[in-house]
């Protein structure tokens, strides 16, 4: 069977899938530059005069210019795709370094406690977000607060403004916060099994030139796990990126992210499809950039996720 | 020499362990408190009256909830099986050497990368009634439009998540079935057997480790399946595709109960739990059988 | 000569610093002064947004619009009001929101600032707002606790006020002969003979999805229908006969409208509508002006309005939002400034034309409105007969508005025996209602 030049089925086969994978995609990207009027309208296909009304419409709070069909920004797409940057890099990399250091742990070292920690670590894996949504919704307004008479946050009001005592809720540290650790456990995991590979001679090589064990880890196992490093990340990045849930029940006027942005404007009047598209698109980017040039990288990690069990 | 002593574990563990302490355990246990508590948004958990077991039992009689339930049950099992189907036979078909398959294997994981929020609004568009692409299709053929998130919402949302996920197992099994021992694939070709022969009682088998902690690891994110069905459904209609992270996210804002949510979360917490822990079990079973096994050949030798 | 010139520019230059004293600006004190307004996502809101650059030019006082879904607006100020220095200086809350305010503290009485003569201003004209959405969005104390009556205080100002009205194609009835329906058999037949005579075309398009929108749905047929969810005494009688007859016309206008109907939103019913799918909308006075705008509706100038058509009595929705203070807010007067502003003469009649529903009875009046708007002499006279109690508004509506709606929804969609649907309802609506405790004095 192996050696039979494969028969055009196989292809159409094939097309169908591709068709199948990126067609969705494809169709939002040619809705995104349609007008509502050709969305609805329903000149199908490809036949239509490409606009980027719906990106104006989507960007007016970044644009340079004011966009002629525009009376008022509504959507403040920039300032919330600032704030999902912000959290997505920051949360990333904060899981990163603390994640790798944890595991380099677990890996390397015996000592007591060990397997509790993981196996919790292990455990937490599962909580979803929904399920964290209650008690970090009332710790985060309620009980993780610095009293605003207090020293730092009376500072913290007399340099940033703002009323009421100073909770992590409406903060991007806040959101921050949570995403390092919901994605924690996951890092962990996933760089664990990388940091297995890296060979021990290496590490008791450093050490014996006079390397502290930081020195170590910094200078000789995180160069070399670097594929691990990248997989780890473009996971961590994708869910702090694409979160709702949390971010929705957590997030203030000005801390709000695009997924809140977006489903904000689905469930109302006005459905202008257009310009959600544009948005859905402009959310849609980063991540797809993403897998088109570390396509590799994220099946690794997926594979080493996935068979360490 | 600056070597390491016994407090450097600790060290490298701390920041982790500290925060996740905070955000994760804490709130848990947080949760766990609330849930047998009479408590709205108002006010703060402190305020709030102890009702015991109150808010367990409500959720017990309470069809709604039984509903949502079966409802994620439904959704879940549903997925999961289509998935590891269409993931795995896809496997088989297209284990073969093809040019570009690193392009194919990109364009795969594309759906799997893409915001949940955007997923959930390219179906509900290609869905709506009238402007959405399906039916359009339908109508250009000559057939009855069908009403997608109305009367089929359950089937509509599975649809959407098997597209979004197949190509996640699909992955995982192409890689298993890549390792597998060609030795084994080639002994059986020499014996004459049969394609299908081949996959049932060779690669199927080998490669059933994997498959078995993959479709575990796609039951537990199944149960944490939300934005997607927000933004298409909202739950709806009726509560017919009303998971349980929906309801518990509803129950939380629109019907201003968090005792009951909470309690409603920790019974997902423990569903989820059992799925966690039997995936363990079956992959310590597997290590002691594997081992076993070799140990076996090694006497054997 | 010289000195009675003298005598003049003195006079002159006097007078002119008077009159400037006389009408000191009272916005002065508060010049500069940012306010940081909820407002939900809603066509009414966004007309008043395109007015507000317009305050800020002549008071001074900047506003920093938070705009939100109307439902998650909701959520958001539960929480900002339990604060104890909240963000907000002045919110608008749905109808349904006022009884959870009040009832928990969290609104200004608005009185104080009417007295203040700093803050009021006396060309308000009071009487000139539409009294019933007065009383039904910024009153509370009265009656039944949550309605108007000699017991009952201000709160809030109406800001987006709406009410229920038939919209439908001149042309597809002229077309056919059909006569607009005037009471609900009428509607009900009309409602399904479309789809007959004209062929892909939806009876009538309504809101049906799962949740708050299908018992929006239902409730709007139920008090013109004769049907109240409680009695006087709070007993539920939402399953009545009253309540079947509602939720069967619901249904038939459902099973008669256009395709996919049983997921409607508002939004989709709406574009429905304007996309010509539907013969026949029956819903807020909100959407008119959207139907009106030849770009967003391929149905511009061929809709008729009439009034929502008669059960055993008249009775159409009073919804929409109004505007209130929170008590923890920062700026109190200058947000109540706004919100007189908003409210005035003037600025009703600003946010009219920018397509906003008026909430006073001289802007429906207002020739230049009803020149713009062909609807606006329509909706004067169906706010007269809107019936501020066509649904409770009481703390633990938020639950029972919620059971209603999914139960609705399996009525629609799964085939539930309406009576039964709304048997189920009842029972659970007693417990919750015991559990509230209104039943104490019974």
């Amino acid at each position: 069977m192996q050696n039979k030049r494969p028969n055009p089925a196989f292809y159409a086969l094939l097309i169908a899938l591709i068709f199948m994978a990126v067609g969705p995609i494809t169709l939002m990207m040619a809705n995104s530059f349609k007008l509502d009027v050709d969305i609805i309208g329903g000149t199908s296909g490809l036949l239509f005069m490409p606009t980027i009304r719906n990106y104006e419409t989507a960007l007016c709070d970044v644009l340079w210019y004011e966009p002629a069909h525009l009376d008022y920004c509504s959507i403040k797409f920039g300032g919330a795709f600032i704030n999902s940057l912000i959290i997505a890099l920051v949360s990333t990399a904060l899981t990163l370094v603390i994640g790798c250091m944890a595991a380099y742990a677990l890996v390397r070292f015996r000592f007591m406690g060990r397997d509790t920690v993981s196996l919790t670590t292990l455990m937490v894996r599962m909580v979803p977000a929904a399920v964290l949504l209650v008690p970090v919704f009332g710790l985060w307004n309620n009980e993780f607060c610095l009293d605003k008479e207090g020293l730092i946050g009376g500072a913290i009001r007399d340099t940033f403004g703002g009323r009421g005592d100073v909770c992590l809720a409406g903060t991007h540290s806040g959101i921050i916060l949570i995403y390092v650790a919901m994605n924690l456990p996951f890092v962990i995991w996933i760089l664990q099994s990388f940091i297995v590979q890296v060979p021990r001679s290496l590490e008791e090589a450093a050490r014996v030139d006079g390397a502290s064990p930081f020195q170590v880890f910094f200078k000789v196992v995180l160069p070399l796990i670097k594929p691990g490093l990248a997989a780890a990340a473009i996971f961590t990045f994708r869910i702090a990126w694409n979160e709702y849930l949390l971010a929705s029940a957590l997030s203030d006027r000005n801390t709000k992210t695009v997924p809140i942005l977006i489903v904000n404007n689905t469930s109302e009047f006005n459905v202008e499809w257009g310009v959600i598209m544009a948005t859905g698109m402009l959310l849609a980017i980063p991540p797809i950039i993403f897998t088109l040039f570390a396509s590799r990288q994220i099946i690794t990690g997926m594979t080493a996720g996935a068979v360490k069990g | 020499m600056n070597s390491a002593n016994r407090f450097t574990p600790y060290v490298f563990l701390a920041p982790a362990a500290i925060i996740m302490a905070i955000a994760l355990l804490y709130p848990l246990g947080y949760m766990i408190f609330g849930s047998f508590r009479d408590w709205n948004p108002s006010q703060t958990i402190g305020e709030s009256e102890f009702v015991g077991l109150a808010n367990y039992i409500t959720l017990f009689h309470d069809p709604a909830f039984r509903e949502s339930l079966a409802v994620t049950l439904t959704f879940a099992a549903s997925v999961v099986f289509a998935e590891l189907f269409i993931g795995v036979g896809l496997a088989l078909l297209l284990d073969r050497e093809i040019r570009g398959m690193s392009v194919l294997r990109t364009l795969f994981i594309l759906p799997m990368m893409i915001a949940p929020v955007v997923v959930g609004l390219m179906w509900r568009f290609m869905y709506h009634p009238t402007v959405g692409t399906f039916n359009k299709w339908l109508e250009t053929f000559g057939f009855e439009g069908v009403d997608w998130l109305g009367a089929h919402a359950l089937f509509s949302v599975i649809v959407a998540d098997i597209w979004q996920w197949t190509p996640f197992i699909f992955i995982l099994s192409l890689a298993a079935l890549q390792s597998l021992p060609r030795s084994a694939l080639e002994a059986a070709r020499i014996d004459g057997a049969t394609g299908w022969q081949q996959i049932w009682h060779i690669k199927l088998p080998l490669m059933m480790p994997v498959l078995i902690v993959t479709g575990l690891l796609r039951l537990i994110d199944a149960f944490k399946v939300l934005e997607v069905i927000l933004v298409m459904t909202e739950g709806g209609p009726g509560l017919s595709t009303e998971i349980l992270a929906l309801r518990i996210s509803r129950t939380a804002t629109e019907f201003r109960e968090l005792g009951v949510a909470a309690a409603m979360s920790n019974y997902l917490l423990i569903l989820l739990f059992i799925l966690t822990v039997s995936m363990f079990a079956i992959t310590k079973i597997q290590e002691m059988r594997s081992a076993r096994m070799s140990r076996q050949i090694q006497q054997d030798a | 000569m010289h000195s009675v010139l003298k005598t003049t520019l003195v006079g002159a230059v006097f007078s002119t610093a008077l009159g400037a004293g006389a009408f000191a600006n009272p916005y002065e004190a508060y010049d500069g002064t940012t306010l940081i307004v909820n407002f939900p996502a809603h066509p009414h809101y966004e007309a008043v947004v395109q007015v507000l650059p317009q305050f800020t030019e002549e008071t001074g006082i900047e506003v920093e619009v938070d705009m939100l879904p109307y439902l998650k607006m909701r959520e958001r100020q539960t929480l900002e009001l339990t604060q104890d220095e909240g963000e907000y200086d002045l919110i608008s809350y749905v109808v349904f929101s006022k009884a959870d305010y009040i009832f928990a503290d969290q609104l200004e009485n608005l009185a104080k600032y009417f007295m203040n003569p700093k803050l009021s201003d006396p060309t308000y004209d009071a009487k000139d707002l539409i009294d019933g959405y007065v009383q039904n969005i910024g009153v509370a104390g009265g009656t039944k606790g949550y309605l108007p009556g000699p017991t009952g205080s201000l709160f809030g100002l109406p800001q987006g006020s709406e009410t229920s009205v038939l919209m439908y194609r001149k042309d597809i009835f002229e077309k056919h002969g059909i006569d607009v329906p005037q009471n609900y058999d009428q509607l009900l037949e009309v409602a399904c003979q479309i789809p007959e005579v004209e062929p892909g075309m939806g009876g009538m398009a309504s809101r049906a999805a799962s949740g708050h929108q299908a018992s929006h749905a239902f409730l709007l047929h139920l008090a013109p229908l004769g049907g109240r969810v409680f009695d006087d005494n709070w007993n539920p009688v939402i399953n009545s006969e009253e309540g079947v007859a509602a939720a069967n016309a619901l249904k038939t206008i459902v099973d008669c409208g256009p395709k996919g109907a049983m997921s409607f939103g508002p939004s989709e019913a709406a574009n429905s509508f304007s996309n010509g799918e539907s013969a026949m909308f029956m819903d807020s006075i909100a959407f008119a002006p959207g139907f009106e705008d030849p770009t967003r509706s391929k149905v511009a100038g061929n809709v008729g309005y009439a009034l929502h058509p008669e059960g055993v009595r008249r009775g159409s929705q009073t919804g929409g939002f109004g505007i209130a203070i929170p008590k923890n807010a920062e700026h109190k007067e200058a947000a109540f400034l706004l919100a007189q502003w908003l409210t005035s003469k003037r600025g009703d009649k600003l946010i009219a034309m920018a397509g906003g529903n008026p909430s006073r009875f001289s802007t429906y009046a207002d020739a230049e409105v009803q020149a713009k708007y062909p609807f606006a002499e329509t909706f004067g006279e169906a706010l007269k007969y809107a019936d501020p109690d066509w649904r409770p508004i009481i703390p633990t509506w938020g639950k029972i508005n919620a059971d209603i709606g999914t139960t609705m929804s399996k009525v629609l969609t799964e085939g539930l025996d309406p009576k039964e649907a709304l048997d189920g309802v009842a029972e659970r609506s007693r417990a919750i209602m015991e559990e509230a405790g209104y039943y104490t004095w019974q």
